[in-house]
């Protein structure tokens, strides 16, 4: 057992740079404290562990951030982030809920990752990632700070995720001026990915639009054990064990996984066929056991015939996108960019991309050119 | 500094990142192989700190679950912790909670009960971190203050550090808009535009302005339209020179504070964990004293000798010195105070002794005066709750306060603050940020929630708090004594006069946290841990802030080194 897990670490620690493996290894070993076996959650010490920031009204690097109470009787908050506009050095309070300027704008509902029971909308992680969307989509950034599991199993997250996006679709001050209407994408990480989902199903029927999802490394499962489960468990930090443990945390007592909320397009999943369902752009990491099942999502979407991008990154592993250090950050934003866009060309022809010179090229590229408008494909 | 990971929280030096990932590989290893209740006493018995400092963090993992006689000890662990049953006890935890029903109750193994005296205290007796003086050494004591002492000799950097951050974390401005309706906004504005005007000499503008808010406040509901009332009239007072009388007797001021200590949870808190801070230090100590900067009504002190009284081995006797200003009816309010704590001293067999000081300022005070004993003899503790911006008043004074704490020799020195930026230079931008730190504040005190404070609460801790925006906007020179600043100013004024910090674990913040699901709006309040201190505030918004501190080790005559000081009984 123990020669398995030195073998397990050390092919972990050649995939990703070292800051990478002590971010998630750290995030790992912490958490395997927090899971109990009887299915409670030490939520004490992970507020503790969980390093935090405040908003800051203060432009830092041309954004700026406030944290506003959506609905007081769940406590709901979130936190926006908008670019600082230049003509104000210090945004007032007026600032904060200015109407935005542009003929279009576009406006991401972010749902962070944690499996549903870790982080927040001010963990230091998903702050900083909230930070750059707004610079790499010229969008104003939306972050839910949705309830978790196990104190708050289904259906609160979505139920908050729902709040939310009838919040934002309703801000004057968020409508773009071309048409008077708020453009709304959905961006959400693993457990957030799944909430995107949820809220889109949710949108549909209640008819208010969304322009597009994107799902990073978006977590779902089912009662089955997949190849990539299989061949993967324990290799990149993260097992089937804890997978597992979360469901339980997250699903009605006595569901297993393949509820619809885990399993889209298992037996119990809604037929998305003739659906305003919005165009998705999924991405999926070469080392992440979950990728049966995120292919599975991409395989349901394009069988019910809805528009899907399938971005997959040979040899990414969870958390790529929250450092800078590797060519699949830089892949994944620019494509985010390019999708929330509006001058975005549809590609369904998706394979894999080789990444090899993509970083130096796309720095190169953009130090001489000096926009993110510039396409790849 | 690994730049990457500072952004996210983590303070890893470049140059160990290496040998951190190696212990991370240890430590998941060693947790492999550990039997489930291994882990499980890494999670609930085991104190973490500061997790910012992940080499730290992760090193302190690794000794609770090896002995320093394995092979995976670190060399930096010199105490043997010869008793592994004893380790994972909790420190000795005083509260004024309820915690029948709760899970946590099992787990501490403790008994509650209820008393209904005057104070409302309810104690728990929890494991204490004293032992027995015949039994040798004191493991868990030695593991906990192992924690502390690696974590000031480190402190150099870690002082290097947080004060690069201190200077970066004064420009951040954090803002929890709780009120978006359009009135609300109107009011705002109209406010920030008269202390713009203000600020502008604009007197004839300002008055306008003034007037027009009241109109606006009177269609304005809840939090809002109180504060919005305070800070106008506060403007008034600024614009027609009518400055308010700060010769108001103290004890209606304690009285105030008393409703607030009531209605909310932030005084309880900054109680709760300065006396957790102190409670740790005094361990192993035979006599201790305390001395409590503003002693009103000596609301701290109860619970602190409730839970000296329940020590194992029993309680060592406390010595008390009370600080207070001059009351104009010549009563002593200060031997009041020390009376009815000897009463309760008496109840719980606890030796007390009282002194109370009468000072104008606490810069008055001559170390000299308050006959410390020498430390080998008494322990002491220096506790301020909301005293030491007021120093910030006049000239000189917090060097010579500061001072004066070194010369006490403390052991442990409390300090507790407003988290906000109440002394900037520019009047607008204090005004800007008392608007915004007294809106939360007024929001929290709303809050929906199972027990609301009772309307006289409510009510008194609304004048408690709008005397305080009166100071900060209607007030100048010495007589604005409100200057609060943040903890990262705090941090480094601590750090220059050398004291080095002591860190608040995670056993207080989770019983911080628990005390704040029995208040009202429960869920809106918030415990954040932060390089050691530990604050709370509404929402995302942190209104508080609790920090501990040590002489730096330098300073200290009788101790060679900063681990050798924690075992100075």
């Amino acid at each position: 057992m123990a020669g398995s897990n030195e073998v397990n670490l050390s092919e972990s620690k050649r995939v990703v740079p070292l800051n990478t493996w002590i971010l998630i290894s750290n995030f790992k070993l912490a958490y395997n404290l927090l899971r109990r076996p009887d299915g409670t959650f030490n939520r004490h010490l992970a507020e503790f562990l969980d390093r935090k920031v405040p908003a800051n009204a203060n432009p830092v690097e041309g954004v700026f951030s406030f944290d506003v109470i959506i609905d007081r009787s769940t406590s709901l908050l979130s936190r926006i982030y908008r670019p600082a506009t230049g003509e104000e050095a210090l945004p007032s309070i007026m600032e904060l809920e200015k109407p935005v300027t542009g003929d279009i704008v576009p406006v991401i509902l972010f749902f962070h990752g944690g499996s549903f029971a870790h982080s927040s909308a001010n963990s230091a992680i998903y702050d900083t990632l909230c930070r750059r969307l707004v610079g790499i989509c010229k969008a104003v950034v939306v972050s839910v700070n949705y309830r978790r599991a196990p104190e708050n199993p289904y259906p609160c997250a979505y139920d908050d995720g729902w709040a939310a996006l009838k919040w934002v679709n309703s801000r004057p001050w968020l409508k773009s001026e071309e048409d008077s209407k708020v453009h709304i994408y959905m961006v959400g990480d693993s457990s957030g990915g799944n909430i995107v989902h949820n809220v889109a199903l949710k949108a549909v029927e209640s008819g208010i639009e969304v322009l597009g999802n994107i799902l990073l490394n978006p977590m779902f499962g089912g009662q089955e054990r997949t190849e990539s489960e299989k061949r993967l468990d324990g290799k990149y930090f993260v097992t089937i064990q804890d997978r597992d443990w979360y469901w339980r945390a997250f699903l009605p007592e006595g569901e297993d996984r393949d509820h619809a909320a885990c399993n889209p397009f298992g037996p119990n999943g809604k037929s998305l066929v003739g659906m305003k369902f919005p165009k998705s752009l999924v991405v999926v990491a070469g080392l992440d056991l979950v990728q049966d099942w995120q292919l599975a999502y991409v395989e349901g979407l394009k069988k019910a015939g809805q528009e899907v991008k399938h971005l997959y990154l040979d040899k990414a592993t969870i958390g790529f996108y929250l450092l800078p250090n590797n060519d699949h950050f830089y892949t994944v934003m620019d494509e985010i960019s390019n999708f929330v866009s509006s001058n975005y060309v549809e590609d369904d022809k998706f394979g894999e991309i080789g990444n090899g010179d993509k970083c130096k090229n796309w720095l190169v590229l953009k130090a001489l050119i000096g926009g993110w408008s510039f396409g790849w494909y | 500094m690994d730049e990457l990971l500072a952004v996210l929280g983590y303070n890893v030096r470049s140059s160990d990142m290496v040998d951190v990932a190696q212990k991370l590989e240890q430590l998941e290893m060693v947790m492999g192989n550990a039997q489930e209740d291994g882990i499980s006493h890494l999670s609930s018995g085991t104190v973490h700190y500061n997790p910012s400092d992940l080499s730290g963090w992760v090193q302190s993992m690794l000794t609770e679950l090896n002995p320093p006689s394995s092979a995976f000890a670190s060399s930096s662990q010199q105490t043997p912790i010869d008793d592994p049953l004893l380790a994972p006890s909790e420190s000795s935890t005083i509260t004024t909670l309820d915690f029948s029903g709760s899970r946590q109750q099992s787990e501490h193994q403790s008994r509650i009960y209820n008393d209904n005296s005057d104070y409302d205290l309810s104690a728990i007796p929890g494991v204490a971190v004293y032992r027995r003086p015949d039994q040798q050494g004191d493991g868990e004591k030695s593991s906990k203050r192992m924690k502390t002492a690696s974590s000031s000799s480190s402190s150099s950097t870690q002082q290097v550090q947080e004060n690069g951050l201190a200077s970066v974390a004064e420009s951040t401005r954090p803002v929890v808009v709780v009120d978006s309706q359009e009135t609300g906004v109107r009011l705002v504005h109209t406010l920030m535009a008269c202390a713009d005007a203000v600020q502008q000499d604009n007197m004839k503008l300002a008055d306008a302005l003034v007037k027009h808010i009241g109109l606006l406040a009177a269609s304005q509901a809840g939090a809002m339209r109180k504060v919005a009332t305070y800070f106008a009239e506060a403007l008034a007072r600024r614009i027609y020179r009518i400055y308010p009388q700060d010769s108001l007797e103290s004890s209606y001021s304690d009285i105030l504070q008393m409703h607030f200590y009531e209605a909310c949870p932030y005084l309880k808190f900054a109680h709760f964990t300065a006396n957790q801070a102190i409670l740790e230090a005094f361990a192993g100590a035979n006599r201790v004293h305390v001395i409590d900067f503003g002693l009103k009504q000596g609301m701290q002190w109860p619970a602190l000798m409730q839970a000296l009284a329940l020590r194992p081995g029993g309680p060592p006797s406390f010595r008390l010195t009370g600080i207070g200003p001059p009351q104009p009816d010549n009563t002593d309010a200060l031997q009041q105070v020390g009376w009815k704590l000897a009463q309760l001293a008496e109840t719980i067999g606890v030796e007390f002794e009282f002194r109370g000081f009468v000072a104008n300022s606490l810069a008055d005070l001559e170390p000299s005066m308050l006959q410390i004993r020498p430390p080998e003899v008494e322990a002491v503790a220096v506790n301020s709750v909301l005293e030491l911006h007021r120093l910030l008043a006049r000239p000189g004074a917090i060097e010579k306060v500061l001072s004066s704490i070194k010369a006490m020799k403390p052991k442990i020195v409390t300090v507790v603050e407003q988290e906000a930026s109440h002394n900037g230079p520019v009047f607008l931008d204090r005004f800007t940020e008392a608007l915004h730190y007294y809106s939360n504040l007024f929001d929290s005190l709303e809050g929906c929630g199972v027990s609301p404070p009772s309307s006289q609460d409510l009510m008194m801790s609304e004048i408690y708090l709008g005397r305080q925006i009166c100071n900060v906007v209607a007030c100048e020179g010495a007589e604005r004594v409100e200057r609060h600043e943040t903890l990262s100013q705090w941090r480094s004024r601590m750090g220059s006069a050398g004291f080095d910090p002591v860190h608040l674990g995670s056993n207080a913040f989770k019983q911080a946290s628990m005390l704040l699901a029995l208040f009202a709006g429960g869920d809106g309040y918030r415990v954040e841990e932060n390089n050691g201190c530990l604050m709370l505030g509404w929402h995302t918004r942190p209104l508080i802030a609790t920090s501990a501190w040590q002489l730096n080790s330098n300073f200290n005559p009788t101790s060679t080194s900063a681990s050798t000081s924690a075992h100075s009984q």
